[in-house]
């Protein structure tokens, strides 16, 4: 630690250039995992946030609600599977909420339609207003930054393509589907939405796109072997068969990866770079008893305290810029993920300086003559 | 005799193509506490393959390397380090002090090399400095000193671990007749008062004076010199 600060101090012009750029690698880094989280929030928050553990499908419907269609007869018989606690119906549409009967083209707001059974552990807790009820099927809940496209409490509005329309009682936080915001409606209203054309329900009773199951360790295989026709998954996969969804964070997370392999060999070559301009004094110190522990020792806390600092202003930044965003951004920082990104930048970083010890241990003291014959 | 160093037949072989090249050939070679000796030779003459296995920077092929009479020539690199690092004190050129470490720092590293720097380290550094007439450079760094007082830096640094030798490898490359008349004798008093044993290579003539005994290298052999055939 000794020689690592001593020399920072010393040399502050070229320990500030790599600096900067740690810094700007590592503000990436965060603002990039925050549009990636905020996106992948923006795309599933719903059935993130949602208190179901698994997730019955229909058979190959690659785990998507919009490719699956069961009967709710299948609920009971859920119901009374092993470790299976509590079974709710859900299904979605997508739509277009149309403000008043404005023919604008502002007034026109896309909406993603998730009918569930008023009551059960599918319905989100109300920030505001009241919750879902089974006598008033075109009362619904949604989420609140319909607000911000000027839709308040009590308001009705018209569905694109329809005759229906529906009244907002409460607004929920956090719920946003396929991108959207989510329009909660009692199942009975949706099946009128999604069936509105004869025969669209193939004729099944009681249609549904998926059955969601609460309990712990429930076994998918015995489920999938009594009830023909279908395929149980967690809820994580269920996220994953969303539209969209593995290719957004995909691209997302292979960017972050690139970023952070190149931000391995900045560290690394310019370290290692500095360490060869520097292979005499290396040399020197060798000479006159010094040992590679101690010589890579200052190599690597000179690093350690060069991608701290980094990282830490790198944060800043970021909270910096995520507070001067525009609202409608889809960005959103988690600390658990900043944290994390910011523990393998660090790691990374440190990896990367083993190159430069790795150097010091092969440099000969007798460089020190300055004559090695 | 137990203390200073003592060479006994040490040579060192390159291989050079098909050809073995004997750049060190059976030197035997001995100084003890108090005394200065130096040795001097054309460039290519094997000096400082001398001064690498005599400082324990090089492992001699065939012969003994003994220090203080505990025998050398069969440790460990960690081992060796350990011995630059405690029982030899090195004097190089001029330009070989750490760029970004001040006077009093370019000391206490070396402390540090062997642990924790305590209070007491760090007075007698300072002490070390006043007595070689830096006490108010203590906090220059290298580039703001001049070449005697990079020497001078050098010879302290070379002292701190107390060791009982003393290798200086042409301290006065790059000094001009005064300055080097001034760093030699310095070294020639710290060896005496000191009781080290130093040896100083060099081709400067100028400067034997100062030393007990003069070796001459040729081709790989040494020789000792008539101090007065020199001047």
């Amino acid at each position: 630690m000794f020689l690592a600060l001593k020399e920072l101090r010393h040399s502050k012009t070229r320990f500030l250039m790599i600096a900067i750029i740690f810094v700007l690698i590592s503000w990436l880094v965060f603002i990039l995992s925050g549009l990636g989280n905020g996106l992948s929030t923006l795309a599933a928050s719903t059935f993130k946030t949602m208190k179901a553990d698994y997730v019955v499908f229909e058979q190959g419907s690659k785990a998507s609600m919009s490719k699956s269609l069961l009967s709710n007869d299948l609920s009971a018989k859920l119901a009374k599977m092993p470790n299976v606690s509590a079974v709710s119906p859900m299904g979605t549409i997508m739509a277009s909420a149309i403000k008043g009967s404005s023919k604008l083209n502002e007034d026109k707001v896309d909406i993603a339609i998730i009918g569930i059974d008023p009551g059960s552990f599918l319905e989100p807790a109300i920030i505001e207003g009241s919750g879902l009820t089974s006598d008033q099927v075109t009362k619904v809940i949604v989420n609140e930054t319909m607000k911000d496209e000027g839709f308040k409490l009590g308001d009705t509005f018209q569905l694109d393509g329809s005759t229906e329309s529906l009244t907002i009682v409460g607004f929920v936080k956090n719920q946003t589907y396929n991108h959207v915001a989510a329009v909660f409606t009692p199942m009975e209203e949706w099946r009128k939405l999604a069936f509105a054309a004869p025969g669209s329900d193939k004729g099944v009773k009681d249609p549904v796109n998926a059955i969601m199951l609460q309990g712990k360790d429930i076994d998918r295989s015995t489920i999938n072997k009594q009830l023909s026709g279908t395929d149980t998954v967690t809820r994580a996969a269920a996220v994953q068969g969303m539209p969209g969804y593995k290719e957004e964070n995909g691209t997302i997370m292979m960017m972050l990866a690139f970023l952070l392999a190149i931000s391995a060999f900045i560290i690394g070559v310019f370290f290692y770079v500095f360490t060869m301009q520097k292979s005499n004094q290396f040399g020197i110190m060798k000479a006159i008893g010094a040992k590679n522990g101690f010589l890579g020792k200052a190599v690597v806390s000179q690093v350690f305290v060069l991608s701290l600092s980094s990282i830490i202003v790198g944060i800043l930044l970021t909270y910096g810029t995520a507070a001067i965003m525009p609202k409608g951004m889809p960005f959103m920082l988690d600390t658990k993920l900043v944290f994390t990104y910011s523990i393998v930048l660090l790691v990374i970083s440190l990896l990367s300086s083993l190159v430069s010890v790795r150097t010091i241990s092969k440099i000969d003291p007798l460089k020190a003559l300055g004559r090695v014959e | 005799m137990t203390e200073g160093l003592q060479i006994t037949a040490a040579s060192k072989y390159y291989n050079e193509g098909m050809n073995r090249i004997a750049a060190l050939d059976r030197v035997s070679f001995k100084v003890e506490p108090g005394e200065f000796v130096a040795v001097v030779g054309p460039s290519g003459s094997g000096k400082s393959t001398f001064l690498s296995i005599a400082g324990a920077l090089l492992k001699a092929s065939e012969g003994k390397v003994r220090l203080n009479g505990k025998d050398i020539s069969e440790l460990s690199g960690k081992q060796l380090s350990d011995i630059r690092l405690h029982e030899i004190g090195f004097i190089m050129q001029a330009s070989n002090l750490v760029p970004y470490l001040n006077v009093l720092d370019q000391l206490l590293v070396v402390k540090r090399m062997s642990g924790k720097v305590r209070a007491a380290d760090k007075a007698m550094a300072i002490k070390l400095l006043e007595e070689l007439g830096l006490g108010t450079k203590l906090k220059n760094y290298p580039e703001e000193l001049s070449g005697g007082e990079k020497q001078r830096t050098a010879i302290a640094r070379a002292l701190i671990n107390d060791p009982n030798v003393i290798l200086a490898d042409e301290p006065t490359a790059s000094l001009d007749t005064k300055r080097a008349h001034e760093v030699v004798s310095l070294i020639a008093h710290e060896v005496r008062t000191r009781h080290k044993a130093a040896i100083m290579v060099t081709h400067d003539d100028r400067l034997l004076t100062y030393c007990d005994k003069v070796y001459r290298m040729e081709d790989g052999k040494l020789s000792l010199a008539e101090l007065e055939s020199i001047h």
